[in-house]
This record gives structure tokens, sequence and C-alpha cells, in this order.
């Protein structure tokens, strides 16, 4: 069956997921630099009415940035590399690329109703799990047909084995498919009241502690199954191809895989640390926590490795650039994560801004610049032509570089500040400080964050310009380049 | 390749001595176990992040890659076979067996109980704070008082404790007529002083509102007539009769530990009952401030 | 070695379902009858609190505010007695948070009265001079959603047996009758401790504003 002539592949879903990663990320990031803004100059809570308070724009931030702009970037990545990694054109197969335009409309759909029902205030309350559950319904819908096509597929490859990604990818299915369904479990009132209320209210099946042990076993592996094993995929996929280097070592990825999938769900409990779920649990969290630094490192250093003897590469090829800056980042959060989870590091770091530090060193150091450099290698074959300007993507990355810098220090040192200001007791012992002096401390940091938010925007609008000029203005390409992706 | 490494270090170091000037600054004791631990686990955080880092980025610089390709490509991508990296192979081996052994021997032996561990540190600090400050003089109540007011008190009583333009009780006078005057006219049962409660419509007309003028005045100059009637129970001089009834010159003891017991509702609104949430050296000192904002 | 696997998606996948699903089974489950069991004396939320736990939920403020005391002395002292899992028993969701920009909130129905949070919540800075909360002035307008929250009286009283009186029944008069018996004088009650008097003149038209739900449930946080 293996034809040696090259395929050639259908790419029309992977670029409507770049225009929707483009779209999302660009609302998204604005929302958060305007929210970032918000807490150093609160007057900025009363731009548009009940609409515009910090409180209402905040999950709209999160879920935008995750269910947009993240989803749709893995989504690209998916349809773009998975047929290629197993040799079969989505044009091959007819009525798995008609579904995965369903896909395509059934996400659009779900994620506009997110948008505008967030923006009302019709809201779950669970973090990262805010949907009601008419959009449950849809969401579950676009999953299944996802994974429907990543297995008809897979069932259809040319490739006997199947690459590093798509292990990752088929976790990124089966793991999120498990969790959502379980934390999303609620009862519509409509039912059950003689059709009292609001048709689109529902109240959770599990109450106080037991919802926040659900919750957080999907929170956690929201991060897990969203933030970092999709992102893995990318990244091995897109390194070595974008660099021409093979893969450092098979065994290394092979552990890092089974180690991350058997160790990462146990770690939940690292959010509920001095809750009020039983003690060893906790404790559980916390020790798993530790033991998945080596796992996370693993794959980051696996990609590190891969680069060895190329640094002429990292200096000249700004894609290369995001990607070991992101492998670096990754490395970054998931010394960060396990550390917070010990108990007495918790006891400060939770509550405060460290938290957020921590998250965004994850999801603008690795996932957003994973994505950049997945859809700017993608760009060239996709469009085939040449990106329009490299110099605009090497300001990019510094420009954003900076952000990110100045986003985590500014949280780095406001959180510690913050939770040790909380515990601080004068000579007497009693409680040094009043709630709102921890606060007011924070105004130069929420302000330095601002500026960091600012500068990764401004980078976003310079990436979003450019990948937009590559499609309609980029040098037209004969041939598909085999590794480094041309620019101009 | 050592100049890498170099700078990621110093770039950690940085970031830690920059958190250790403002965390400094807020007069925060370092040496707290909490703090300390979680100072060691950002030192952790940076060092290792940036110096791992700094260690890969030099390979780059230097080494070049080899090994043995697997048979196998993907759309281009080769793999090499290599060997694990022996340090990471062996931190992994080393933590799940710290995991293990932590679950199985290491933590249940200890049955530790978070809750356990507040009792007994609370009541071993209350204890010893009761005992330090049984004689605590009176510049130290003070302060110690207005540490207190600040985080507990000051969001309805204000930092200055005025009252917020009329939200809650000002400070700086003990009562205003109208509040006397309400309480002339209406009685009062909510402080259970040990006399039980103040009859209503002890005074009318002119008298209370001479009486009222005269207390919201600070009892200063010559009592009014209709005085005598109050003097019955609250004492001539007005300060409560040895706290059998409300001190109406300012706020003694007796009056602060009856208005936190049992809250108080007034004309200017009610405020809530603190019931156990401060040991008696901490009442004894928020009297002491209160006593200092009077004019 | 492992490549054998690695061509077999089918199994594969299974074996990533299964290490996977391993901690839940063994984390989550064991401690589910326990965790839900209410503490003594524990009353369900009234319709009017259920009312302003929606306005909580949909403006959000779990943004900014925990529910969880940890047993710190230094949580302890400042906001009282650590929490204990048998007082969240009837939070559906639950609603801890995982950021304190602003305070926790589990018993501020002990040291604030409504009158505090009527001044707090039309301006934070009226009060806190320094505060950086927004201010709610649309909560003294909207009126809040009681039929929404009466349907959730009923279904938690249906599905999970919460112990409700014969008063939450599912049928639009017994909400009506509630509404005029139960839940407005509640309403009343509120409204004349926040001496408002625009808030008191709609609700004794028969309307509730969000402000006053709200109100209520912050008291109850205790
Ligand atoms: C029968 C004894 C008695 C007499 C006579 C009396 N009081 Fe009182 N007064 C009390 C008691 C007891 C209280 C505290 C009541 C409570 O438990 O709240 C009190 C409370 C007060 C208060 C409120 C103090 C506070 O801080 O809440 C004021 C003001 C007051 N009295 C003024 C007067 C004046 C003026 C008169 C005379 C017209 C007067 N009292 C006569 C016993 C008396
Ligand atoms: C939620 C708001 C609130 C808080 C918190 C609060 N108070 Fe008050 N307090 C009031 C109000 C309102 C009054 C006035 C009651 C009246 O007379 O109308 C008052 C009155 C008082 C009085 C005068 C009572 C009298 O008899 O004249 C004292 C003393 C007092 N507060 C002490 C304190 C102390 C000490 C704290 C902190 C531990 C505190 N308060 C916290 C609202 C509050
Ligand atoms: C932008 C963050 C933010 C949001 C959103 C927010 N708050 Fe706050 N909140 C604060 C801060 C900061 C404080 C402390 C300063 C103050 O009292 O205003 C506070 C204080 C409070 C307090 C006083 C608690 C105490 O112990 O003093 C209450 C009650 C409160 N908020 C309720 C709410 C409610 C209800 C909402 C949602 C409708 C809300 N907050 C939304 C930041 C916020
Ligand atoms: C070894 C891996 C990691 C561990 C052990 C870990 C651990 C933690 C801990 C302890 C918290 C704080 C919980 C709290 O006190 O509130 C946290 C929060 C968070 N982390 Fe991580 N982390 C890891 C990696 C990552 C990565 C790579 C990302 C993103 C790319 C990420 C995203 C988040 C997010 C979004 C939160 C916030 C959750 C919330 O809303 O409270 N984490 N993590
Ligand atoms: C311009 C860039 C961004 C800025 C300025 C920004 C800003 C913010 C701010 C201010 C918050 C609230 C923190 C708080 O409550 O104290 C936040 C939360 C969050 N953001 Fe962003 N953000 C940006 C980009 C992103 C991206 C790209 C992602 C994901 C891909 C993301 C994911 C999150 C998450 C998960 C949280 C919740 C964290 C938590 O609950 O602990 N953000 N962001
Ligand atoms: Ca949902
Ligand atoms: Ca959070
Ligand atoms: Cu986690």
């Amino acid at each position: 069956m293996q034809s040696n002539t090259a395929l050639e592949y259908d790419y029309s879903v992977a670029k409507l997921y770049m225009w929707t990663t483009v779209i999302f990320g660009i609302v998204g990031m604005t929302i958060g630099v305007l929210i970032a803004a918000q807490l150093a100059f609160p007057e900025l809570n009363y731009l548009m009415g009940e609409y515009g308070t910090f409180s209402r724009l905040r999950p709209l931030h999160t879920n935008v940035v995750i269910y947009g702009f993240t989803l749709s970037g893995i989504m690209a990545s998916f349809y773009y590399s998975a047929p290629r990694v197993l040799k079969v054109s989505m044009g091959e197969l007819p009525l798995i690329n008609a579904l995965a335009k369903f896909q395509f409309v059934a996400y659009l759909v779900a994620a506009t109703g997110m948008v505008i029902s967030l923006g009302m205030g019709i809201t779950a309350n669970k973090e990262y799990a805010q949907m009601e559950w008419p959009l449950d319904v849809l969401i579950v819908v676009y999953w299944v047909i996802w994974g429907i096509n990543m297995f008809a597929l897979i069932g259809a490859r040319r490739e006997k084995a199947l690459y590093i990604s798509l292990w990752y990818y088929i976790a990124c299915f089966l793991g999120v498919a498990m969790l959502y369904l379980f934390n999303n479990m609620e009862v519509p009132t409509l039912f059950f009241s003689g059709g009292l209320g609001a048709w689109y209210h529902s109240v959770s099946m599990y109450a106080g502690t037991n919802d926040a042990l659900v919750q957080w076993w999907w929170g956690h592996n929201a991060v897990a199954f969203v933030f970092t094993v999709p992102i893995i995929a990318l990244i091995y996929y897109f390194l070595p191809k974008e660099s021409g280097q093979a893969v450092y070592s098979y065994k290394l990825s092979l552990l890092s895989f089974w180690g991350l999938m058997f160790v990462y769900l146990w770690a939940g409990g690292h959010h509920l640390l001095w809750s009020t779920v039983p003690d060893w649990m906790q404790t559980m969290g916390s020790i798993f926590s530790v033991v998945l630094i080596l796992p996370s490192w693993g794959s980051a250093i696996n990609m590190l490795l891969t680069m060895k003897g190329e640094w002429n590469q990292l200096t000249e090829n700004p894609l290369i650039k995001f990607m070991v800056l992101a492998s670096t980042f990754y490395m970054l959060s998931t010394l960060e994560g396990p550390i917070q989870a010990v108990k007495s590091v918790n006891a400060i770091a939770h509550f405060t801004d460290w938290i957020p530090g921590h998250v965004h060193d994850g999801v603008l150091g690795w996932v957003a610049f994973m994505i950049f450099a997945a859809l700017m290698h993608m760009s060239t074959r996709v469009f085939k032509r040449e990106i329009y300007s490299k110099s605009l993507l090497e300001a990019q990355f510094w420009i954003q570089t900076t952000g990110v810098v100045l986003y985590f220090t500014s949280m780095w040192i406001a959180g510690i500040t913050q939770g040790m200001m909380w515990r601080a007791v004068d000579e007497y012992g009693n409680l040094m400080y009043s709630f709102i002096d921890t606060v007011t401390v924070l105004h130069p940091y929420y302000t330095i964050r601002a500026i960091g938010g600012l500068l990764f925007l401004i980078g976003v609008f310079m990436f979003a310009y450019n990948l937009y000029k590559t499609a309609t203005a980029g040098r037209k390409l004969e041939n598909e380049p085999q590794f480094r992706s041309p620019m101009a | 390749m050592n100049s890498f490494i170099v700078k990621g270090l110093a770039l950690a170091g940085v970031l830690i001595v920059a958190t250790l000037v403002v965390v400094q600054q807020m007069h925060i004791d370092l040496t707290d176990p909490i703090n300390m631990i979680t100072f060691i686990g950002a030192i952790a955080i940076a060092v290792l992040t940036f110096g791992v880092g700094a260690k890969y980025m030099a390979q780059m610089k230097t080494d070049t890659a080899t090994g043995e390709l697997a048979e196998e490509n993907w759309d281009g991508i080769g793999e090499y076979k290599n060997e694990l990296p022996p340090g990471w192979a062996w931190s992994f081996f080393g933590t799940m067996v710290w995991a293990v052994w932590y679950f199985l021997w290491g933590y249940p032996l200890n049955a530790y109980s978070q809750i356990g561990e507040w009792n007994k540190e609370v009541k071993e600090y209350n204890a010893k704070f009761e005992q330090v400050h049984k004689n605590a003089s009176p510049e130290v109540l003070k302060e110690m008082g207005e540490s207190i007011f600040l985080v507990q008190c000051a969001p309805c009583h204000g930092e200055t404790g005025d009252g917020l333009s009329g939200k809650a009780q000002d400070f700086t006078s003990r009562f205003t007529k109208e509040q006397v005057l309400a309480v002339i006219k209406n009685g009062q049962d909510q402080l259970k002083y040990p006399m039980g409660a103040m009859p209503a419509g002890m005074a009318q007309g002119k008298d209370a509102e001479d009486i009222a003028k005269y207390v919201a005045g600070g009892l200063k100059g010559t009592a009014p007539a209709a005085w005598g009637t109050c003097a019955g129970c609250h004492g001539q001089d007005g300060k409560g009769n040895g706290g059998t009834a409300p001190d109406l010159a300012g706020y003694d003891l007796t009056l602060v530990q009856h208005v936190l017991k049992h809250g108080k509702e007034g004309i200017i609104g009610k405020m809530p009952a603190f019931p156990g949430r401060f040991t008696p050296v901490q009442e004894k000192a928020l009297a002491s401030y209160l006593a200092t904002l009077k004019q | 070695m492992f490549h054998w696997l690695e061509k077999n998606p089918f199994l594969f996948s299974v074996g990533v379902f299964i290490v996977i699903a391993f901690a839940g089974l063994i984390e989550i489950l064991p401690n589910f009858a326990e965790a839900a069991r209410p503490i003594k004396g524990l009353k369900p939320y009234t319709v009017l609190e259920l009312a302003g736990k929606e306005v909580y939920k949909k403006d959000n403020c779990i943004a900014c505010h925990s529910q969880l005391i940890r047993p710190f002395k230094a949580e302890t002292d400042r906001y009282g007695q650590y929490s204990l899992s048998g007082e969240y028993a009837y939070d559906r969701p639950f609603l801890w948070g995982s950021k304190r920009t602003g305070p926790d909130l589990h018993r501020v129905g002990n040291y604030r009265t409504s009158d505090w949070h009527a001044n707090h919540m039309w301006d934070p800075k009226s009060v806190v001079p320094t505060s950086i909360m927004p201010a709610y002035k649309h909560q003294f307008k909207n009126i809040a959603d009681t039929e929404t929250a009466y349907a959730e009286a009923v279904t938690v009283k249906r599905v999970f047996n919460t112990p409700y009186g014969p008063e939450i029944a599912p049928s639009k008069e017994a909400y009506e009758k509630y509404y005029k018996e139960k839940l407005l004088p509640e309403a009343k009650k509120i409204a004349k401790e926040m001496k408002n008097k625009e808030v008191e003149a709609m609700v004794n038209q028969g309307k509730v504003p969000e402000i006053v739900a709200l109100i209520a449930y912050l008291n109850r946080l205790k």
C-alpha cells in the first residue's frame, strides 16, 4: 500500500482552527490585560456596567484562552500533524473530513454560547467547568466526534507504529472525556421543579467537600490534559520537524509518557491542602506532585537534548527559540508546582498571586509559545508560502519573553509577600496587618503584571498580523519544505 | 559552557534577592519555620530551573547529537535509541522509592492531623500569651489594642475610630445628644449589666434635653438638676458605679467587654457580637486603645 | 521495546485509560459517604438565601473570595473557627474558591451587618478607602431570580432529600404562596436593616432586588 509519491494532505480543517486560535487568542488575552489592569486601577471596572467588573470578566478570560485559544491551537495542530505522522490525508476519508467540519461548527457554537452565557453571568461556578448543562451536552458531542475522527484516522494509517505525539493526543482525548463527564454531573432543575425557573439552571450532583474533590480531580487534570499532554504532543512533532533533528531518546519518551499518565491523576489533592478533605488524601496529593517533577522534566529534557549541538539553529531560527524557551518554561512551572504542593509552602502560596504567577509561567511561556511556533510552522505548509517576516517574529519573541518575565517575577514577589503578611504577627503575637494592608501593598506588582501582559498582547497582535500576511502575501513556495520553515 | 550556568544562576539570584528585599520591608520574621521552608522552596525553584536549563543550553553550544537511530521514521522525524540520562533516571527512581516509603511508613507512623496541630499550637500559644501579658503596661496595651482594632474593627469604625461619618460609633466622643435621648426615651436592655435593664422614660422634655446635652458634652461643668435620676445607677460622676451600669464618660473595660460579648443595636445601627474571639488581655488592650481615642 | 503496544492502538488506549482511571477510584470514592454528612443543627438554605447564592455565583465573587478557613492560628484569629466538612453539606456547588484577592467570607455573617454590606456593595471605598473591590450598584436594581432559587430548593429536596418542609413543592402555586408568606417577610427584614429607602420601597412593592438576597446569603455565612 505504501506509495512513494508524497501525499497531498488536505488541511481545510486545520486552517479553520488556525484562525479561531488567533481570534480567541486576541479576545482572551485582551480581557486578560484588562483584568490585570483592573486590579491595579479599580476604576477600570466601570467601562461596561455590570458586564465589565473584574469578577464577570475573569471567567471569560480563563475560558476563552483555555477552550478558545488553547483548544483551537491543539485542534489545528492535531488536524495538521496527526495525518502526517499516520500518513493518511483527511482528503482520503471524505466522511471523516465532513465530520471534522461538523465538529468545528459544534465547537464554534459551544464557544459562542460559552462567551454569551458567561458574560450574562450564567455559570455553574466551578472553576474551569463553568458551563451550564446545555453547553455541556454540546461539548460532549464535539469531543466524541473528535475521538471518532482520531480513531478513524488511526484505523486508516499507513505508518504502523503510533508516533509519540499520538500517544499524547489519545491520552488527551480519554482523560478529558472521563474527567469532564464526572465533574459535570449536574441535575437540571427544570425536570424536577415542575418547570419553575430558568431552563438552563442546574445543581451539582455532589455537595461540599465531595464536590471539591471531584472538581479538583478535574481542575488539576484539566491542566494535565489540556495544558500539558496535548502541548507535549505539539513539541514532539514540531521541534524535531522544524529542526530536522531526531528525537533524543525513545526510552526517555516512553518512561516520561507512562510516568506522566500514572502520576498526574493522583496529584489533584494539592489544590485542597489544609482544606476539609482527609489528611491522607492531601498527603497523597503532595507526594505525587513531587514525583511528578521527573516525568514532566523528562519530556522537556528530551526536547532540549534533541537540540544538542544545534546552537546555530537556536540563534538563527525564531521558531526554535520559541520552542526551546517553551520547554524551559515547562520545566519552570513543573518544578514550581510541586514545590507549591509541599504542605508548608502551600500554607503560604495558596490563595495568593504566586498561584496565578505559576499558572502563567505555564500558559504563556509554555502553552502559548508552543502554539505560536506550531501555527507558524504549519502556515508555510498549509498556505504553501514563506513566513511573511522573520524580523517581526524575532521581535515578537523578545517582546513576549520580556512580558512573561515581568509577569512571573511580579506575581512571585507579590504572592510570597502577601502570603507572609497574612501570617505575620507583631511583637505581641497579634496579627500585624489588616486585610486591606495586604491588598494595598500589591499595587506596584499588579501594575508591573499589567505592563508585562500588555507586552505579551502586543506580541499576539504581531503574530496575528504576521500569520495573516503569510497567508495572503508571503512568497509562494514551489515545494513543501522538508524541515526548516522558510521565512523572509 | 560555564558562562551559561553562571548567567542562569545570576538570574535566579536576582529574583531571590528582590523577593527577600520586599519581604524584609514588611517586617516579616523569616525564622518562622513556614516562611523559611517557603523561601528554601523558592530558592530551589529558581536555582534548579535556571541552572539545569542553562546546562542543556550549554550542550547545544558544544556537544553533537549522536546515537543509534531507530528504523521508524514519521513524516521525516527520526528517533535515537539513546539511554536515559542517568541523573534523570536516578532521580525518578529515587522519588518513587521515597513516595512508597513515605506513604506506607513515613506518614502513617506519624498519624498526623492538621486539626490536632492547630489545637496544640493555639492552646499553647494562648496560655503563654496570657501569662506574659498578665501585667502589661498601659503603653503596651494601647499598642496591642491598636493593632487588633485596625484588623477587626476599622472596617466599621474607621481607621481613626471616627465611625466613618455615622456608619458606626464615633469613638472620639462617647455620645451624641441623639443617642442619649434615644436611650432615655426607650430604655435599653442588651448589654446585660448586672443591674439588668434600664427602664424607658426616666426623664422627659427639658429635663431629658438638659441631661442629654450634659452627657454628650462629656459630663463637664455642673450637672443639670435632673441628673440625679441617672446618677442613681450610673453614679454621680457617670462612671457606672464600678461596673454595675455602663460608664457614660468613657470607654472602660467593662463596657467594651459587654459590647463585644453581646453586640449592640442603637440608633446608628447594629454591631455584631464577637463572642470568644478575643482573650481577656486582648479585650483589655482594645479598651485601653478606645479610651485614648476620646478627645 | 514497547513498540508492539504502540502498533496496537486499541490496547494502547485501554492501557492509558486504566492507568489514568486508577487514581480516581482510590482517592475519591472512599470519602464520599462520610464527607456529605451535615453537622448537627445545619439548616438548608432558605429560598431567599439560595437566590443570594445565585447572585454570588452570577457576579462571580469566587474570583476574589474564598470560603475556607484553614486551621492556622493566623486564619482563625482573622476569620474565626476553622471550617468543617459538615458545614458544606448543602453547598452545591462548593464555593471554596482558589484565590483571595479579597478576604475569606466563610464566617462573614458573624462580624458584618446588613447595612455594612449595603454600604460596601454600593461603594466599597466608602467603608474601606483603599479597597480594590468593584462596586456592585446594579444589584440594587436587578430583581433577584427567586423562582429559579425555589426551583433549586425543590430539586435538592426531591433528588437529594435535603430536609425542606412541605412548603417546598413542585408547583407554581406553591412557589407563589411561599413567596408571599415566607420569602417577602424575610426580605423586608433585611431591607429594613439595610437602611436604604429605595430598596425598602421596592421590597414593600413585592419586588426583591438582588442585593437583598445577596445580603441574606452573606448574613447566613457563619
Ligand atoms: C435603673 C438604673 C438606671 C438608671 C436610673 C439609668 N440608667 Fe442608664 N443604663 C442602665 C443600665 C443597666 C444600662 C445598660 C443597659 C443594657 O444592658 O444595655 C444603661 C445604659 C445607658 C446608656 C447606653 C450606654 C451604652 O453605651 O450603650 C445611656 C446613654 C444611659 N444609660 C444614660 C442614662 C441616663 C441619661 C439616665 C438618666 C436619665 C440613665 N441612664 C438612668 C441603668 C440605668
Ligand atoms: C459590622 C460593623 C462593626 C464592627 C466590625 C465593629 N463595630 Fe463596634 N459598633 C458598630 C456600630 C454600628 C455601633 C453603634 C451602635 C449604636 O450605638 O448604634 C458600634 C458601637 C461600638 C461601641 C460603642 C457601644 C456603646 O455602648 O456606645 C464599642 C465600644 C464598639 N463598637 C467597639 C467595637 C470593637 C472593639 C470592635 C472590634 C473588635 C468593633 N466595635 C467592631 C459596628 C461595628
Ligand atoms: C476584584 C476583587 C473583588 C471582587 C470581584 C469582589 N471582592 Fe469583595 N473584597 C475585595 C477586597 C480587596 C476586599 C477587602 C477590602 C474591602 O473590604 O473592600 C473585599 C471585601 C469584601 C467583604 C468584606 C469582608 C471583610 O471581612 O471585610 C465582603 C462581604 C465582600 N468583599 C463581598 C463580595 C461579594 C459579595 C462580591 C461579589 C458580588 C465581591 N466581594 C467581589 C475584592 C473583591
Ligand atoms: C509537575 C507539575 C505541576 C504541579 C505538581 C503543579 C502544582 C500546582 C499547585 C500546587 C497549584 C496550586 C494550588 C493552590 O494552592 O491553589 C497549582 C495551580 C495551578 N497550576 Fe500547576 N502544577 C504543575 C504544572 C502546571 C503546568 C505545566 C501548568 C500550565 C501549563 C499548570 C497550571 C496550573 C493552573 C492553571 C493552576 C491554578 C488552579 C487554580 O485555579 O487554582 N500547572 N499547580
Ligand atoms: C496577555 C496575557 C495574559 C494576561 C495579562 C493575563 C492575566 C490574567 C489575570 C489578571 C488573571 C487573574 C489573576 C487573579 O485573579 O489574581 C488571570 C487568570 C488566569 N489566566 Fe491569564 N492572562 C494572560 C494570558 C493567559 C493565557 C494565554 C492563558 C491560557 C492559555 C491564561 C490562563 C489563565 C488561567 C488558567 C487563569 C486562572 C488562574 C487561577 O485561577 O489561579 N492566561 N490571567
Ligand atoms: Ca457544567
Ligand atoms: Ca483559581
Ligand atoms: Cu494541579
